[in-house]
């Protein structure tokens, strides 16, 4: 398998390894994470379409390190699982983090669950 | 604009697409500075070591019509722009996800009371 495309496909056990087994944020077990990762993808053909376009790239890929399937447009398709593991590990990390501020607090401070991650979900603990 | 700044302006384009998401009830992503870093620098680092990886293996390239051509080491400025850009863009969609899921939820506990 070429090199680019073994690595891009790598990735996404790895971070769904992480988030549902040595994390346990259980974010791919959510309606909002996918919801989330079905607008992050259509904008991500529009960027990753204008960055990769063959007549006028911003980013040249090696044919040798790519699978040569191309789309939509001209986007490698390794680059979504790049991408998809990119996106999906800085959520996993976001959740993870606690939100600052005292809760309460006056402007807009109102409570914020720190599990809010789990609320849109099906995701039910245990 | 000169095409050297392509690159850099897609990702601009990003962010102004993305700001008002900030304004959504309960966002707090970019008022939130510590959190957003413990989220992203390791996906900066992570991210940054394939770029570099797939730069050394040949895996791709850039074209130096669409970068500045500032470099850190042999990293475009533009993708390390890239890769706390992209992420910061995730982090705004999921929370106005949770924003408008709240608000749905809400109103439909409204009528359901």
């Amino acid at each position: 398998m070429p090199e680019y495309t073994l690595l891009a496909v790598l990735s996404l056990p790895i971070v769904a390894a992480l988030d549902l087994v040595v994390l346990r944020t259980r974010l791919l077990l959510t309606a909002r994470y996918w919801l989330s990762m079905a607008i992050v993808l259509f904008f991500t053909v529009l960027v990753d379409g204008w960055l990769t376009k063959l007549d006028a790239p911003i980013v040249v890929y090696s044919a040798e390190a790519t699978s040569g399937l191309r789309w939509p447009w001209d986007i490698p398709v390794e680059d979504f699982g790049f991408g998809i593991s990119m996106c999906t590990l800085v959520l996993i990390l976001w959740v993870r983090a606690t939100p600052a501020g005292p809760v309460g607090r006056g402007g807009d401070g109102r409570p914020r669950p720190a599990s809010g991650h789990r609320e849109a979900g099906p995701a039910t603990a245990g | 604009m000169p095409d050297t700044w392509q690159y850099l302006a897609l990702m601009a384009g990003c962010l102004a697409i993305t700001l008002p998401l900030e304004f959504f009830p309960g966002v707090r992503v970019y008022r939130d500075p510590a959190r957003v870093a413990i989220a992203l620098v390791p996906v900066v680092v992570v991210f940054v070591v394939w770029d570099l990886v797939g730069i050394a293996r040949g895996h791709w390239d850039f074209n130096e019509r669409f970068v500045t051509g500032w470099q850190l080491g042999p990293l475009p400025v533009e993708e390390l722009v890239f890769f706390v850009v992209i992420p910061l863009c995730t982090v705004l969609t999921y929370e106005a996800v949770g924003s408008v899921l709240r608000l749905l939820r809400s109103r439909r506990e409204g009528v359901d009371a």
